[in-house]
């Protein structure tokens, strides 16, 4: 047993060590920024740098942006990445065979959906824990998109130009300055926005945190679980055809398995973006944050000419740390399971 | 015994939580051969008291001495050092062990050789134990699995005190309800054991919501009540009515007969049950009038949860018709009973009613929020935060607002939250299940208060509770079910516990 259990923290006056574990993940973040522009000091602190992070972190961002939805009533989807590779495939394929972008992207957000639909009967309906579900789907989704596209990339001229501009596009910022926002920072701004009032502002969103906090209470309490759970796949499924598209977009390239590192990196910036919520509860704006620190370690550690394996060892021990942290403090908050743990473990005595 | 008696005095210990005082000087002092009560109700403090002797909590302010001398609880080895010794109400045994293992669960089990268990010492040392209490009926070799509660609570008690099995110096014993999950026969066997305790000169402070049970062990008794000492005085010059006028700060006079029975509602009946039939309820047909309070009187496992499941849509139909206002209900689920004015109050507060993380507002208004949405897609939370105000002074709510954590309530609030939800919307149908276990009599007054109150308005009230006083005072009639069979309503006048009970207990 740690000592740091050994007195319970007061109510709302915060002591330095729970502000620590309670904004760590955030004085963190700060942390690393300072780092890097003290040791990048010309290039890391710019505007021009700033902009290509949020444009690296845009596509992340959509798809850690609805995970959370899904995340809050404790399920996951896993198959997110998948499904994007995937949603990239068949737009391919429309394109292949004549089809117009509106056709491709309406096509795709279908694929999304349908995805998602049948996410969420295995869960809600079905019955099946989520975990094993998504992993399911991911293999099947995963393989559809090989078999269509015969584990070929799809590129090329049969790519309208108005499609793979959007992804490189950006709006001018004020007059001949020379920055421009990126029409996928935008569009992941968007979703943000969405997914924000969703969780927050409306009766739907506010259920799925009561289906997180108890799901029993929740029935019980006239909430509609299935109907709410099947949404809140659905969503995560749109959220993924939308990245897949993305993807597509700025690559100019669809590949059957290009959206596959989506999933972990998503998870793991809800994961520290829970670690900013007072109940530890996934919630959109800390994801933002989450997104944030996993794009600014890519950046300035590749900035720095550091191996990417390296980057990937340094983001894990990073999400790591800031969970730990944050559970620490949540096992202090959850007074009743540890007294109960003090009652069974009494100290040893003097024999 | 030549020794000078045990004294632990306590003065002025507070603590506040965020600003909330849980504890405002209490002084009390235990004495060695004494069995010290302690009662209050629930957000009294009782907890946060134990809490600072344990060392567990730091206290604001405390000044604590041992037999005169000034000591500091400052963790909770400290605590043990000090000669404290604690049994919580909850039964944490291990299942799977013997009870001489269970008895050294926090102690290093005796060995030889340094590694291996050395079984016959074991044996040995926990038979001295058991014995040294007056335990002679439990084998030290039985498995844990095999004990009744009361002997689990037994060997707890023994397991408290294992580490000093050879000193036989008297201890500071502090139990929290021990007999809350105990048969009388098995109260029977722990108060010997405590007397045995007394006799050898401990110290006891014993937290108890039963009354009478302080009547038969304890010599003193104190109250505490929102965080402060109401009386500490020798329990013979006191008696349960002063105690209950103390603990509530109310006459204990506006009690559990006063009820104003509404005549049960002529013409249509506010809910009609024919032949209601689902898995673990093979017939149920009775009739509830508007402004009618009927209980439903069984055994556990008789089938009263799922009959009051089923009329919330919880447990499907198998069978049967159930009409509210005339109105057939089909196809129910708990989302449209809501709806319809149907309004249910758990059994399992914690696990089947509360979100506990989330906030008072939220706990209240989680039904409502189609009623308190804009276009009902957008939750309004002005209105929720009125609502829940509202509600909160109706059921005389105890919190520190509308945005605390619904898990820093006491147990009685807790369930106060759950009967704000359900009378939000002025339900036509209430489905209460154990509307007052576990919680304190205060919160028991406000609950009655509030279940006659609500009939009084025309709601029609189900009232499944196991305590059969609580039944005959409340209802105007009360059903009985033995088996999954709803096999008679009787009216509660004249109606004695006992003729109750055999009925309960009668062959079909």
């Amino acid at each position: 047993m740690n000592g740091l259990d050994a007195k319970q923290p007061a109510g709302d006056t915060i002591s330095p060590g729970v502000f620590l574990r309670r904004y760590g993940t955030l004085i963190g973040f700060l942390l690393i920024v300072l780092f890097f522009w003290t040791q990048r000091p010309q290039t890391f602190m710019t505007a021009p740098n700033w902009i290509n992070i949020t444009r690296q972190m845009s596509i992340l961002g959509v798809v850690a942006f609805t995970s959370t939805i899904v995340m809050v009533t404790g399920d996951f989807d896993l198959s997110i990445g998948a499904l994007a590779s995937l949603v990239g495939i068949v737009a391919g394929t429309v394109f292949q065979g004549g089809g117009t972008v509106a056709e491709a992207v309406a096509l795709g957000l279908l694929v999304g959906v349908a995805g998602g639909v049948l996410n969420g009967m295995l869960v809600a309906y079905v019955g099946i824990s989520a975990f094993v579900a998504t992993l399911g789907t991911l293999t099947a989704f995963r393989g559809l998109a090989l078999y269509i596209s015969g584990g070929a990339s799809i590129y090329g001229r049969a790519i309208p130009a108005e499609f793979s501009s959007f992804g490189r596009g950006a709006i001018p910022l004020g007059a001949g300055g020379g920055l421009a926002l990126p029409n996928l920072t935008i569009l992941a701004l968007l979703i943000f926005f969405f997914v924000f009032v969703f969780l927050n502002y409306t009766v739907a969103g506010r259920r799925l945190y009561a289906i997180g906090g108890n799901m029993e209470a929740a029935r019980f309490g006239g909430v509609r679980i299935s109907r709410l759970r099947l949404l809140s796949f659905v969503i995560s499924g749109l959220g993924a055809a939308v990245a897949g598209l993305m993807l597509f977009s700025r690559l100019s390239t669809a590949h059957p398995t290009q959206g596959e590192g989506l999933m972990l990196q998503a998870i793991a910036a809800v994961f520290l973006g829970m670690t900013l919520s007072e109940e530890s509860q996934p919630n959109v704006g800390g994801t933002l944050i989450g997104v944030l620190i996993l794009g600014v370690l890519a950046n300035g550690l590749t900035q720095m000419q550091i191996d990417t394996y390296i980057q990937q060892i340094s983001t894990g021990v990073i999400i790591i740390l800031a969970v730990t942290l944050s559970s620490v403090s949540q096992q202090r908050r959850a007074y009743g399971r540890w007294l109960r743990r003090f009652f069974r473990r009494q100290p040893p005595g003097r024999g | 015994m030549s020794r000078p008696a045990l004294s632990l005095q306590v003065r002025h210990a507070s603590k506040s939580y965020g600003g909330a005082p849980a504890l405002v000087a209490a002084s009390l002092e235990l004495r060695g051969g004494e069995v010290h009560g302690l009662i209050g109700e629930n957000g009294a403090g009782k907890t946060t008291l134990i809490k600072l002797l344990a060392g567990l909590e730091a206290p604001d302010r405390m000044q604590a001495r041992l037999n005169g001398s000034a000591i500091d609880i400052g963790d909770s080895a400290a605590a043990y050092r000090l000669g404290l010794r604690f049994i919580h109400q909850e039964l944490n045994i291990a299942p799977a062990l013997s009870v001489a293992e269970n008895l050294f669960i926090n102690n290093p089990l005796p060995r030889r050789g340094g590694i291996f268990v050395d079984w016959s010492t074991l044996q040995r040392r926990a038979e001295a134990a058991l014995k040294a209490l007056g335990i002679r009926h439990i084998s030290p070799r039985r498995r844990a699995a095999s004990l009744s509660a009361g002997d689990a609570m037994l060997v707890k008690i023994a397991s408290a005190l294992i580490g000093d099995a050879d000193s036989g110096e008297p201890r500071i014993m502090i139990m929290d309800e021990p007999t809350a999950a105990l048969n009388s026969a098995e109260v029977d066997l722990l108060f010997a054991v405590i007397a045995r305790l007394r006799a050898r000169g401990d110290a006891l402070l014993y937290v108890t919501h039963r009354l009478d049970e302080l009547f038969r062990i304890a010599q003193r008794v104190t109250v505490l009540r929102d965080g402060s000492v109401i009386s500490s005085q020798p329990i013979a010059e006191t008696s349960t009515a002063q105690l209950i006028s103390a603990m509530t700060g109310r006459g204990a006079a506006d009690g559990e007969k006063a009820a104003v029975r509404a005549a049960a509602a002529e013409g249509v009946p506010r809910l009609l049950v024919r032949g209601l039939q689902t898995d673990a309820v093979a017939h149920a047909s009775f009739r509830l009038g508007a402004g009618e309070i009927l209980g439903i009187a069984g055994l556990v496992g008789s089938g009263r949860t799922e009959l009051l499941q089923a009329l919330l849509g919880i447990e499907p139909l198998l069978a049967g018709s159930i009409k509210l206002d005339g109105q057939a209900l089909l196809a129910l689920s708990p989302a449209r009973a809501w709806q319809l004015g149907i309004a249910y109050v758990p059994e399992e507060r914690r696990s089947q009613g509360l979100f506990l993380g989330e906030r008072v507002s939220q706990n209240i208004t989680l039904p409502h929020w189609e009623r308190l949405s804009r276009l009902k897609i957008f939750l309004n939370r002005g209105a929720a935060h009125a609502e829940s105000r509202r509600l909160g002074a109706a059921v005389r709510l105890k919190s520190a607002g509308i945005k605390q954590r619904a898990r820093q309530l006491s147990g009685g609030n807790q369930q106060k939250l759950l009967f704000a939800r359900a009378i939000l919307a002025q339900p036509r149908l209430i489905l209460l299940d154990e509307p007052t276990r576990g919680v304190d009599v205060g919160a028991k007054y406000d609950i009655y208060r509030l279940i006659r109150q609500l009939a009084a308005a025309g709601a029609g009230i189900l009232l499944v509770s196991s305590e059969l006083d609580e039944l005959i005072a409340l209802c105007d009639r009360i059903l009985l079910m033995r088996q999954g069979r709803a096999a008679e309503a009787l009216s509660s006048a004249g109606l004695t516990e006992n003729q109750l009970l055999e009925r309960c207990y009668a062959q079909p």
